[in-house]
């Protein structure tokens, strides 16, 4: 590198050159254009110019923030499809949500919605899949009457299971209450029965 | 020094274990079927399942004429008392008008054959002594009643090492997996029978429940053809379910320790999928096929209950 480009670069920085070509060398050579920006530094400490920070490459720091701005503006872009994705999550848990409602009422806890026996399983299938879609709510869009009766009788039948189911454990409790009775009766009868037995040999044995 | 002390305290603890284990398993549930009998205590415990907590107190006595006295109270929500009187026991319940029958058992949250003849188990069941633990504040003894094969659920008990009382109970998955817990919130017993167990000497129970015998063992339509091993048949009936009126044919099995109800009926519907619910460890699972709907309940896992209602069969109309 020249002595005398050096002095150019101090020339143009005092206003004394006014040479685009000039201008052009200094942007386009990195070692210029460093010593452009280190003399204006130094002519601003000089003048008492410099700012409460010292941002000492300011052209970096914008070329940073260019950089990144793609990547500042992609989660933006990512929020919008995670909310439209959220309303989605909303609106199909929507429907389990009151089933869990009416599940809690019942004070029964659902494990799960059909058993898994392999053998019946291949007829099951298609069947539930039928059912489950308009229940999710994908369906929504193409009519707003069709799922609601079907979801309106799923819930239906959902209920009335919930009370079949409750009172089948309340019967059960009560039918064990009465069944304890019956293996009673029979024990107490036999033990009547030995008893009577055993009063007659004795009295057998009187005679 | 303080180490090597440790370490052969511990070796002689584990040889004693297996020494005992199998047979003390079982002379501890002798233990506390004893105990449950001939003790005057009052407790109270709590039943966890399906995150809910139900409180209990449960009172027993022997009074002078050796005759036992019994009362388990349900204290949140309506009354649910069962009150006994040596065989004759009585249910006040929201449900039904109270009502007593001859029993020597009360039937609440606790398996009844827990308080009786525990040899029955054996066929179904292992008993294992595992271990010991804190419970309730007391040093405690782990037996576990442990299911043969993965058709029943498997029974942990906790007893306290110096009464042999119950401090917990777990109902327990092949898996491992714990569905339903009684856990023990207070013990004491005392010499003599507490003031409220005496009181039901002067208390009048409801009127005993007549039930034919006839009524109990009833031919139905149709036949069981596959249930897990060591259940016998307790009672057969046609009745009336209290709460949809639906008139049902039914049999309950008991093993001694799991009851299982089966209904079968009649149903509008031509076809319906096995659907179930659970109850702690209770299930209950309900299909119709072919018109003929089948319910099964009882502690026993899913696969179990679908098994016992897929062997049903209709018996073919008599010819007349």
């Amino acid at each position: 590198m020249s002595e005398s480009k050096f002095e150019t670069v101090s020339s143009c920085v005092d206003n004394f050159q006014h040479n685009d070509s000039t201008f052009d060398e200094i942007i386009n050579d990195e070692h210029l254009s460093t010593t452009w920006d280190r003399y204006h530094l130094i002519g601003d400490v000089l003048r008492n110019d410099t700012p409460d920070i010292l941002q000492l490459d300011l052209s970096a720091e914008i070329a940073k923030a260019i950089a990144d701005e793609p990547t500042v503006l992609a989660p933006k872009t990512n929020n919008v499809f995670a909310l439209k994705l959220k309303a989605k999550i909303v609106e199909l848990a929507k429907p389990f949500g009151q089933i869990a409602i009416a599940a809690s009422a019942a004070g029964l806890m659902v494990l799960g919605v059909q058993s898994n026996v392999a053998q019946n399983n291949e007829t099951i299938l298609p069947s539930q899949i039928v059912q489950t879609i308009p229940l999710a709510g994908i369906a929504e869009p193409v009519s707003l009457n069709y799922p609601q009766p079907d979801r309106a009788s799923q819930k239906q039948a959902f209920i009335e299971q919930q009370r079949r189911f409750r009172a089948l454990l309340s019967d059960h409790q009560q039918q064990i209450k009465l069944g304890s009775l019956a293996v009673n009766v029979n024990n107490t009868d036999k033990q009547s029965e030995v008893i009577s037995i055993d009063n007659k040999k004795a009295n057998e044995s009187n005679k | 020094m303080k180490l090597l002390s440790y370490v052969v305290l511990l070796l002689g603890i584990s040889f004693s274990a297996v020494a005992e284990e199998s047979d003390s398993a079982k002379v501890w549930l002798e233990r506390l079927s004893n105990s449950l009998n001939k003790l005057n205590f009052s407790t109270s415990f709590v039943v966890v399942k399906n995150n809910q907590a139900q409180p209990y107190h449960w009172f027993h006595g022997v009074d002078e004429n050796g005759k036992e006295l019994e009362i388990l109270s349900l204290l949140n929500g309506p009354r649910r008392d069962i009150l006994r009187k040596d065989n004759v026991v009585s249910y006040i319940e929201p449900e039904l008008p109270p009502y007593s029958v001859t029993s020597q058992q009360i039937s609440g949250p606790i398996p009844a054959i827990l308080a009786g003849d525990i040899s029955q188990l054996e066929n179904s069941y292992d008993f294992i002594s595992v271990g010991r633990s804190r419970v309730l504040g007391r040093p405690a003894q782990l037996i576990r009643i442990e299911a043969k094969n993965a058709h029943r659920y498997s029974y942990w008990l906790w007893l306290d090492q110096q009464s042999s009382m119950l401090l917990k109970l777990s109902v327990i998955t092949k898996q491992g997996q714990q569905l339903e817990q009684i856990q023990f919130t207070h013990l004491d017993i005392t010499e003599k029978p507490s003031e409220s167990v005496l009181q039901l000497h002067e208390t009048e129970l409801p009127v005993l429940v007549d039930i034919p015998e006839e009524y109990q063992q009833q031919e139905l339509h149709w036949d069981v053809n596959w249930l897990p091993e060591g259940f016998t048949q307790v009672n057969s009936n046609r009745h009336k379910i209290s709460l949809t009126k639906q008139p049902v044919e039914f049999v309950l099995f008991s093993d001694g320790l799991v009851d299982i109800s089966i209904y079968v009926n009649g149903s509008k519907d031509k076809q319906r999928n096995a659907d179930f619910a659970m109850d702690g460890a209770t299930l209950v699972l309900n299909q119709v096929k072919d018109g003929v709907e089948v319910s099964i309940v009882g502690k026993i896992p899913s696969q179990t209950a679908k098994a016992i209602a897929d062997s049903i069969t209709i018996k073919p109309p008599k010819a007349p």
